[in-house]
């Protein structure tokens, strides 16, 4: 059973998301606010956060600033969740950070579906990289790997959901793709395989 | 004109009454006699008359031309020499003093009353051409822009005192000068070319330019002559600092307000979407039957939403738009090139 934990500081979207996630099989701690949340991370880590922006008086990108800063939490997949358009700023400079920036509303049962995705994608790419350090790799290269594949990953997600926002040169993400490429041969993986790409936030209601 | 009121320096008093007798049939008052040029001057100082007839042979130690010199310089009263025989190095001398007519002796009125004339009409001309200047002057150095007129071979003709300052001079010291003389420093290098500009095509032309810390509108219009060639130029600086700083100060607050609105935007966007995703959860617990329904409805409402966003997208246009424009300092901020995992690949 996978490990939730929820920041927000609407008492209604705490309940409601708490009753889905459980029905769904996950467990699920709720937490009202970004120092609630860095707080509960001291002792227990999830394998996801779901993090809301809009909060007082620790924000949510404030919260992430504090969550990648710290090693203990710094490798937890966390996934934005707003009622507000992202600024594109706010994706240029967090983009790199997060999993997924989800507007509500969101259907609960296609988000369940993804979170799934997420944490098993974070696992196996986990794996793949001890596996790759036992083998012997650069660990500069095999960071450098996963940090590529996680990029191009988010960028795909964002760029098609906030495609007004946020003007992107598709050039780089293809030529993100093409080193990718080099990196997956330089490693000994298969060239052909497509990260995943969840489909949360498409609202279905 | 009034008849002038006149004043008589002569040291015979048979000869100065017989000058007062023919004036007075003349129609002119006679404010007084002295038979000295001392006491000339005092007499004039007290009496202040049009103008003054003048004996050249004085006694005493003062002779008609020097009373006549000092009367000129001290009151700028017009003086007539009177004299029995003019040599020429007696009227190169009183030449110097600047008179406004001679009168041998011995005369008639006819002589007399034309002489009187002349100088009167000559005096009061000088005066009202003297007046004109300084009203020009005054008018010139009321405006609180820096204004010149120049010639077409680019000297100066006029200047007011604000311009004349920019130059570290007094007006006196540009007057008559080439224009070029005072650009020691440069500053006065756009201006000689629109110059140039100006007195070939006689077309006005204006520009903005920083000069010393403050901002001037500089202007330059040609003066055509009544056959239409161009017979000068003015050249006008107008101090514009406070308006660019005005105009600065309310692109800054125009900032300042959007991004107020853009953040009301999105704190009222992020919470009409809470309780839209609540009820959303609530229906998919308990309310099977009409939950399609509802679900139109929050869709409806979150579309209307969704028009909110692209406002607030608009508003970052315009937003980023004005800071890249007034902004520089704060240069690239919204700039959408840079992809976010670009850093990743370095």
């Amino acid at each position: 059973m996978y490990t939730l934990m929820l920041v927000d500081d609407d008492p209604a979207i705490r309940e409601i998301f708490s009753i889905f996630l459980k029905k769904t099989g996950f467990q699920v701690h709720v937490v009202p606010g970004g120092k609630e949340c860095l707080d509960f991370l001291k002792t227990t880590v999830p394998d996801l956060i779901l993090l809301d922006i809009m909060m007082e008086p620790m924000d949510g990108w404030e919260t992430l600033n504090a969550i990648r800063n710290s090693p203990a939490t710094r490798s937890i997949p966390v996934i934005m969740l707003s009622g507000k358009e992202p600024a594109p700023d706010e994706l240029r400079q967090y983009g790199k950070w997060i999993e997924d920036y989800i507007m509500k509303p969101v259907d609960f049962k296609t988000l369940a579906g993804s979170l799934t995705e997420i944490i098993e994608y974070h696992r196996n790419m986990h794996m793949e990289v001890k596996r790759l350090k036992i083998e012997g790799f650069d660990p500069a290269v095999i960071d450098e790997y996963c940090n590529l594949r996680q990029t191009i990953v988010v960028s795909k997600k964002l760029v098609h959901r906030f495609r007004d926002t946020w003007r992107v040169n598709d050039d780089g993400i293809r030529m993100q793709e093409e080193r990718l490429r080099q990196l997956r041969v330089t490693l000994g993986l298969p060239v052909s395989e497509q990260p995943g790409d969840s489909q949360v936030g498409k609202n279905a209601f | 004109m009034k008849k002038a009121a006149i004043f008589i320096v002569e040291d015979e008093a048979i000869v100065a009454e017989d000058i007062r007798q023919m004036i007075n049939t003349l129609g002119y008052s006679v404010t007084g006699i002295a038979r000295s040029g001392e006491v000339a001057i005092d007499k004039v100082r007290e009496t202040r008359p049009d103008l003054i007839l003048m004996d050249i042979h004085l006694a005493g130690p003062m002779d008609g031309i020097e009373a006549a010199r000092q009367i000129h310089s001290l009151f700028g009263i017009p003086v007539i020499y009177m004299t029995a025989h003019a040599d020429d190095e007696l009227l190169e001398r009183a030449k110097v003093t600047e008179p406004y007519g001679y009168i041998l002796k011995p005369y008639n009125e006819r002589e007399l009353h034309s002489v009187i004339e002349m100088a009167h009409y000559k005096h009061g001309m000088e005066q009202r051409l003297q007046e004109r200047e300084r009203t020009i002057r005054a008018l010139a150095n009321a405006i609180p822009d820096a204004m010149m007129l120049l010639d077409r071979q680019k000297q100066v003709i006029a200047i007011n005192e604000t311009m004349a300052q920019r130059f570290g001079r007094n007006a006196d010291q540009v007057t008559g000068f080439p224009l070029a003389e005072f650009n020691k420093d440069g500053s006065l290098d756009t201006v000689l070319r629109h110059l140039d500009a100006v007195i070939e095509y006689g077309r006005k032309v204006q520009f903005e330019q920083q000069d010393r810390g403050r901002w001037y509108e500089i202007a330059l219009y040609p003066i055509l002559d009544t056959d239409r060639s161009l017979a000068r130029i003015v050249i006008q600086y107008h101090d514009i600092t406070d308006h660019k700083e005005f105009e600065a100060q309310l692109s800054k607050e125009g900032i300042s307000r959007i991004e107020h609105n853009m953040e009301q935007f999105q704190i009222l966007n992020d919470q009409i979407r809470n309780p839209l995703q609540a009820i959303m959860g609530y229906i998919d617990l308990d309310c099977a039957r009409f939950r399609p329904k509802i679900g139109e409805q929050i869709k409806k409402i979150d579309n209307i939403i969704a028009r909110l966003d692209h406002g607030w997208v608009e508003s970052e246009k315009v937003r980023s738009f004005l800071l890249r424009h007034y902004r520089p300092d704060r240069e690239n901020m919204t700039d959408g090139n840079k992809h976010p995992s670009e850093g990743g690949q370095t």
